[in-house]
């Protein structure tokens, strides 16, 4: 099966210092692939370097060595217009949901913010608002709420909406369940298989529990100080 | 008001507690009908998913809530009830009799004070030590809880969420409560901390005879490090027994429930959502989302008292 989004020897350095450098190697050669309707796992401590490779994924952070791929492409050498799409296609889920959302903004102005930015014409908007709430379980009367106003769970339910209405072909998911209680972590992560097997999307699920990549990953790799051990 | 199942030694006796906030949006009910005891040196967990009211529960006993909130019911301790007690009263009591641990160290803790200051203040303001010497005592405490003497004299912004929770533990600790009130204790620590810092508090405890109310939504944490537990839905109690046997055998609907939303029991989730405290289901609350629900859920629940032969068990439910 091709590989959607391939990461080929990627290696990260951070210097700091003016006068004496330091460097502090976060990422050492890492090659990974995410296959459609595949999730691959990526356990590790706090502080191994997950969320860093997560971000080099998404197109966040340019890696200091090696390539990342997408269809074949390397993202940081792709046109610009190919990069835009890229950047729809790969999507990423944060640990902290209510974190994640404008706390300032209505639920619904944070969704519509994402159909603007798509060019989706206004007249569409509730439509796609619909379906993408219809996807995650959620109900439409939570539009008129601030972020504050819903439960954990909901929000992380909104933000996966977000990601939604991009239509992506690959999400990053960095924690997605870490900050929830059992009973909402096990409702999201039953979503996110129901959502992978109606999609075909190719998850990198980001998690420091074991049990958790056990019940949803299809192959795993374990990260330890920056390499794939 | 002693609540009849525990004839054993309790310390402290939790008796039709409730508590209501008035907010804009109508009155929240955080706690309803709350009744548990706390025995002598035993460990109670009071579980629950987050919003259930568990941290309500924690600040009443300690007379913390804020002005909007209105509270019913009792809380003795030492045969007197801590509800009647004066603002004066319970300032003697908490940190000497009852200490809590809060849920956020970070925002509990004073950012501007050295953390051995802070571990060591309780014993000058209750024992009139000396600086010197609380200080020397903070430090101790602070060592057994894996923070060094270089750690104890650094501040909480220089501190992890972990560490500053161990300092918590150890201010809470430093008087020898009778009773520690341990709100999310693991809050913050990474997996491999939660461990060690627990049977380090554990550790303690027995050593000076406290008795530990347990608050957490980690039901793994839960059956490790206690004795008996309290299942809270929606502001009440559900159930209470014994760790394992709830473990082995859970008799509420939303105890099962939740149980089999665990990692070892195949993440099936739990249909719905909790209901709002504002506007809570009549009858029971659970009855939206259980697959039980019958007519007769319409109304509220009884008690349960000695479900299944056993003095412990007390299950609040149509079906037993």
């Amino acid at each position: 099966m091709l590989a959607v989004l391939r990461a080929e020897k990627v290696g990260l350095v951070y210097e700091s210092g003016l006068i004496f450098k330091s460097r502090h190697t976060v990422l050492k050669g890492i090659t990974l692939e995410l296959q459609e309707g595949r999730t691959l796992g990526l356990l590790g401590a706090s502080g191994s370097g997950k969320s860093t490779l997560g971000r080099i994924l998404a197109g966040q952070q340019r890696p200091t060595s090696g390539r990342v791929l997408f269809d074949g492409e390397d993202i940081w050498l792709m046109p610009k217009g190919e990069r835009s799409a890229y950047k729809k296609q790969v999507q990423m889920v944060f640990q902290d949901p209510e974190g994640s959302l404008n706390p300032r903004k209505s639920i619904e102005r944070s969704i519509h913010e994402v159909l603007a930015l798509l060019k989706v014409p206004p007249g569409k908007w509730q439509s796609r608002t619909k379906e993408a709430f219809e996807m995650v379980g959620l109900s439409e009367d939570l539009l008129c709420r601030r972020p504050a106003q819903i439960s954990g769970g909901q929000c992380q339910r909104v933000a996966l909406a977000r990601v939604l209405l991009l239509r992506p072909r690959v999400v990053i998911l960095d924690e997605p369940t870490s900050a929830l209680d059992i009973s909402v972590q096990a409702q999201i992560l039953n979503l996110l298989k129901e959502l992978q097997s109606d999609l075909g999307l190719a998850y990198l699920l980001i998690s420091h529990q074991p049990e958790v990549i056990s019940f949803m990953a299809h192959e795993t790799l374990c990260l330890e100080g920056g390499e794939i051990v | 008001m002693t609540d009849p199942s525990c004839s054993d030694r309790p310390i402290l006796v939790v008796a039709g507690l409730t508590v209501g906030f008035e907010t804009a949006a109508g009155r929240v009910m955080a706690a309803e009908d709350v009744s548990f005891c706390l025995r002598q040196s035993e460990t109670l967990a009071l579980v629950g998913e987050t919003g259930c009211g568990k941290s309500v529960v924690a600040s009443a006993i300690m007379k913390l809530l804020p002005r909007n909130a209105s509270v019913r019911g009792h809380a003795e301790f030492a045969g007197r009830d801590l509800l009647a007690r004066s603002e004066k009263e319970m300032a003697e009591i908490r940190g000497k009799e009852i200490a809590i641990v809060f849920q956020n160290p970070s925002l509990a803790l004073n950012p501007i004070i050295r953390i051995a200051e802070q571990v060591a203040e309780p014993l000058q303001v209750h024992e009139h030590a000396s600086r010197h010497k609380s200080i020397k005592t903070a430090e101790e405490m602070l060592h057994r809880l894996g923070l060094g003497s270089r750690e104890a004299h650094m501040y909480p912004f220089q501190f992890s969420g972990g560490m500053n929770q161990r300092a918590m533990i150890a201010t809470s600790m430093i008087l020898t409560p009778k009773v520690i009130i341990a709100d999310e204790p693991s809050h913050g620590l990474d997996a491999g901390l939660v461990d060690e810092t627990m049977k380090e508090m554990m550790k303690i405890k027995e050593q000076i005879g406290s008795s530990l109310l347990l608050i957490t939504h980690d039901l793994t944490l839960a059956r490790r490090f206690s004795e008996r537990m309290a299942v809270m839905y929606c502001g009440e109690i559900v159930e209470t027994g014994k760790s394992e046997e709830i473990f082995n055998k859970p008799l509420h609907p939303y105890t099962r429930a939740l149980l089999d939303c665990l990692p070892e029991r195949g993440f099936h989730p739990i249909p719905g959502s909790s209901p709002s405290m504002i506007n809570p289901p009549a009858g029971c609350k659970f009855r939206p989302r259980c697959p039980h629900a019958g007519e007769r859920c319409m109304k509220r629940p009884r008690i349960v008292e000695g479900a299944e032969k056993d003095c412990d068990r007390e299950v609040r439910c149509w079906l037993y």
